[in-house]
């Protein structure tokens, strides 16, 4: 049982990194991004190959990798996706959907969909009979801290109250000055910064494929229902929620049912508190 | 509006006529831009009137899919079981649409995926019942591919035009006229009377049905089914794709995207081995830039304009 | 519109018509593979192995039908993994660019797909990569499928294993939702249960399972004496690496089919040691045999040559399943469709994959099957006796 928390835990903050800048754009500037996964995906075959290279710690990569991903994000945000960002969410959906198969397609071609493992072996440490796998607690913690940084971004920098401004209120916002096409920019960076995080994590515990990418998505939809949108601590939320309803419901339902109470529990949020569990009301 | 109607006669027949004029490959493709076309009509019961994004469609084809096949395999006559199969997905769309139509725009859109999804998976789990990841087997129709293929389309072909005298009675009627309101402006529709609630499920089950018929037919027709194919989220986005290329809430829009669609897919992927999935992507993106109403609103007064403008200057 | 409409249309329409003028003096061979989408690995290798043998095939002149030969022509196309891809284009491939013959794509599902469109017009299709019952259940007269059942893989298993550690009483049983990995964990049941072991676990995990770590701790607290595993490469390289995170170990652990392919040991590294599974071929194998490949170590020495690495069994029964159509062709003397499918309903010949005989309902007859295990970082053939390199180890 406690095993099975210590899973959901430890699976719930890679989740919740997954979810963040997902939630974050979603929030933000209204869109849904189709391309997040195969994001992920693609900064977990950067860090596979650039370790198969150079055999550097994954870890180091964190930064210029996601540092890497933001300006990508920026510029895709800039060139491409501003032209759009007032349109209904079937284009904008649609858009990035579209924008998700040539990427797709670009890994299948250049990187292969064969699993790509980096074989760390860190091991696990065992307390009073539970697991604990080292890379997974690893990504875990490194995962709490970046959508903690993320959160300190948001609250006390400039640029973080601008966005949190731009979400509240865009025409408020605009009028005080605040360059909206610029804010989505940086915000679609961020988003694609922490995709990229979440990427390098990824890849230290689990194979890379593009195979997965629709699962992360998946995933990060019902985080961010049960969490609620456009709210950091929310994403965090609904990650570590989704983290321990699979791995109870694993535990309790058989694996084949896990997933789905997931689906099942987020559906009924949808119907009855749509903003989740702390999302704040007013994006539809 | 006539024109509409002219148009559509237009493509209705040269697809009708296809066994006559070209070999089974032809017919097969016909039978595919038939079925295109009708679940391109049915997506713009609710996308395009009423204006709520569903990418619930591959749930609805999903499921009259199993429904058909899991009946065919008890012995049920061949069209009684589509019929059934119909039956049931709009019982289905009803009940769903009165859980999920509560929510708009984006939290709807996801829903409606999640529910893609949801059905995947419980189907993938219920194996007793559905054969799980082993997928279903149909028997297929005697008769050779000739006649299958011909029995094949003119079904197809039956829920088009279905579906397409649906919309035209939806697009002439006061419900229709209900539903555009809807989309215009959702509280306003209510202040003046209209039952938005009721219109919307009725919108949503009516983009329910025939998709579910199509996935009977579809199931008969391949004779083989397994989870992953029916619920596939390709096919649920693709389909608002060919309606928004055709012009979302004409009447003729759908099926006109969905024949552009399906002739571009056919050129498109026969001669690019490994880059297809990216040039779809890529038409996509152009789509949305290039034709945003879609080809059937793009306004040719404008553009000669541009032209003149540019020629003159 | 009208105009637009038009313009569409006839530019298509062209484009169609380009494709449909083909010379009839070669035999022309359909292949749908998935070049692109979830199985466009295994896609990739059936091609190499299909294109091996092509160009030995017409280096030779081409295959000897009567008294000529007549060259060969593999028309590809890439389904992208996609069911309705798959059937439109079987069709294709039959009705435009009319193929005498088809190949089926990787796996049981869209094996069955393109198998149920041949059967239709009565073309014989080769199935190199289908070896689930339910593919071969439907009555199809003209589908031939070169992998040996699912059952023939576990029932050594079980008997051999078993027989060597008379200690393994408790196995753990956990397989993909998917029609092959299903089936071969249905069968491990089967064959345990009637070998007198206690089945302590058996679940099956859903398509796309990012996280094994719920199933793997009740094993754990199971204790079995044998940790048996189905599912394809990535779920299999996820749960070995999720068991020595959780500390999950039993002596003896399978995992089908992980070690058949060189994926799965590049991506474990040292965690592969001592995982045993079966394959349908090995290359180790040492027959001789009269097609163009001459015996199983001139295929690999070729294979290595061209491609700097191992053949698996996906490569191999590719190129086998093209041999048995050509020695079908030849002894029938002609490429008419009905004694084609004749002798290949008779067919009992050997290759450089192993004997290949069709039963009644198209499967290549069982046999002793390959049983292999990871031992000091290399494939160890354990069975069967003839081409036995090593005995099993208990996993440390």
């Amino acid at each position: 049982m406690l095993q099975a928390l210590a899973n959901g835990l430890m699976l719930g903050g890679l989740y919740a990194c997954i979810a963040v800048g997902f939630s974050l754009v979603w929030g933000v500037l209204n869109i849904i991004n189709m391309m997040y996964g195969s994001l992920i995906i693609f900064a977990g075959y950067i860090t596979y190959f650039i370790w198969y290279g150079t055999k550097l710690t994954p870890i180091v990569l964190l930064l210029p990798v996601t540092i890497a991903m933001f300006v990508f994000g920026y510029l895709l945000q800039y060139l491409v996706i501003n032209r759009v960002v007032k349109r209904p969410v079937l284009t904008t959906l649609t858009l990035t959907f579209g924008l998700d198969m040539i990427l797709y397609n670009f890994m299948n071609s250049f990187f292969e969909a064969t699993p790509r493992r980096i074989s760390l072996n860190w091991g696990s440490f065992t307390i009073a009979d539970i697991v604990l796998p080292i890379d997974r607690l690893v990504a875990m913690a490194l995962a709490f801290i970046l959508t903690f940084l993320l959160y300190l971004l948001l609250r006390a920098s400039k640029v973080g109250r601008a966005i949190v401004a731009v979400r509240m209120d865009r025409d408020a916002a605009s009028l005080m000055g605040i360059q909206i096409p610029q804010i989505y920019a940086i915000t679609f960076g961020l988003g694609a910064a922490m995709a990229g995080a979440c990427g390098v994590l990824f890849a230290v515990a689990f194979p890379v494929t593009t195979n997965i990418s629709g699962l992360l998505l998946g995933k990060a939809f019902v985080i961010c229902v049960i969490g609620g949108l456009g709210s950091v601590p929310g994403a965090l939320i609904g990650g570590l929620a989704l983290g321990l309803i699979e791995s109870f419901g694993s535990h309790w339902f058989g694996p084949q049912n896990a997933i789905t109470i997931g689906f099942v529990l987020m559906l009924i949020l949808l119907m009855v508190r749509p903003t989740g569990l702390l999302g704040v009301k007013g994006y539809e | 509006m006539n024109k509409s109607i002219t148009a559509f006669l237009v493509v209705f027949i040269s697809l009708a006529a296809m066994p006559f004029i070209a070999d089974n490959y032809f017919v097969k493709l016909a039978t595919f831009i038939a079925m295109y076309s009708a679940l391109a009509l049915s997506w713009n019961f609710i996308g395009g009137f009423t204006g709520y994004p569903s990418f619930a469609t591959a749930a609805f084809i999903g499921l009259g899919s199993y429904a058909g096949a899991i009946l065919q395999n008890a012995g049920i006559n061949l069209i009684i079981a589509w019929v059934l199969a119909s039956i049931i997905t709009i019982i289905f769309a009803a009940f769903l649409g009165f859980a999920i139509l509560r929510v708009k725009g984006h939290y709807f859109a996801v829903g409606s995926i999640a529910v893609v999804e949801l059905l995947r998976l419980i189907t993938s789990s219920w194996s007793s019942f559905t054969g799980g990841g082993d997928g279903l087997n149909v028997k297929i129709m005697e008769g050779g591919p000739d006649f299958a293929g011909r029995v094949f389309l003119y079904a197809m072909l039956a829920v088009m035009l279905l579906a397409f005298l649906t919309t035209l009675w939806v697009d002439r009627s006061k419900f229709g006229f209900g539903l555009k309101a809807i989309k215009q402006n959702e509280d306003a529709a209510d202040m003046v009377g209209i039952n938005v609630t009721v219109y919307k499920i009725a919108a949503f089950s009516l983009s329910a049905v025939f998709c579910g018929t199509v996935g009977a037919i579809y199931a008969s027709w391949i004779g083989y089914i397994a989870p992953v194919d029916a619920f596939s989220i390709i096919t649920t986005l693709k389909v608002p794709v060919m309606v928004l290329l055709g012009g979302e809430g004409t009447v003729f829009g759908p099926v006109l995207g969905a024949l552009v669609f399906v002739l571009l897919e056919e050129s498109v992927w026969a001669h690019f081995l490994e880059a297809n999935q990216a040039i779809l992507g890529l038409v996509i993106v152009f789509l949305i830039f290039f034709l945003p109403g879609g080809i059937l609103k793009i306004n040719y007064r404008k553009l000669l304009a541009k032209i003149q403008g540019v020629k003159g200057a | 519109m009208n105009k637009l409409f038009l313009k569409t249309f006839s530019v298509v329409a062209i484009l169609f018509a380009t494709n449909v003028i083909y010379a009839q003096e070669k035999i022309k061979i359909g292949a749908p593979l998935a070049l692109t989408g979830g199985l466009a690995d295994e896609g990739k290798k059936q091609q190499i192995a299909y294109d091996m043998w092509l160009k030995k095939v017409n280096a030779a002149g081409g295959i000897q039908v009567g008294n000529k030969k007549m060259k060969v022509e593999l028309i590809t196309y890439d389904y992208q993994t996609d069911e309705k891809r798959a059937q439109s284009l079987a069709e294709k491939l039959i009705t435009q660019d009319k193929v005498s013959f088809l190949t089926s794509p990787f796996g049981s599902g869209h094996t069955k797909v393109v198998a149920g469109v041949a059967e239709r017009y009565g073309i014989p299709v080769v199935a190199p990569v289908a070896s689930s019952e339910s593919v071969f259940n439907q009555g199809y007269k003209n589908l031939f499928g070169t992998l040996a059942a699912n059952s023939g893989i576990v029932s050594n298993m079980v008997t051999l294993f078993t027989k060597q550690y008379p200690q393994t009483k408790k196995i753990a049983i956990l397989g993909r939702e998917d029609v092959f990995p299903k089936a071969m964990a249905a069968e491990m049941k089967i064959y345990a249960e009637k070998a007198g072991l206690e089945i302590v676990f058996n679940e099956l995990y859903p398509v796309g399972t990012l996280d094994h770590a719920a199933s793997l701790s009740k094993i754990k607290a199971a204790k079995p004496d044998w940790i048996y595993v189905s599912g394809y490469t990535q779920d299999l390289v996820l749960a070995r690496k999720q068991m020595s995170d959780l500390g999950v170990n039993a002596p003896i652990i399978t995992m089908i089919t992980g070690p058949a392919y060189k994926e799965f040991t590049d991506a474990l590294g040292p965690l592969a040691e001592g995982i045993s599974s079966a394959t349908w071929w090995h290359h180790s194998l040492t027959y001789k045999s009269k097609d163009v490949f001459g015996s199983t170590t001139d295929f690999y020495k070729e294979f290595v040559a061209a491609n700097k690495s191992d053949p698996d069994y996906v490569h191999a029964s590719s190129a086998a399943a093209l041999i048995a159509l050509q020695m079908a062709i030849e002894k029938a003397g002609s490429i008419d469709k009905d004694k084609v499918r004749e002798q290949l309903a008779n067919l009992d010949v050997l290759t450089f994959y192993g004997p290949i005989k069709f039963g009644s309902n198209g499967m290549n007859q069982s046999r002793d099957l390959p049983i292999i295990q990871v031992q000091k970082g290399k494939v160890v053939v354990l069975y069967p006796d003839v081409i036995k390199q090593g005995t099993l180890q208990l996993v440390k």
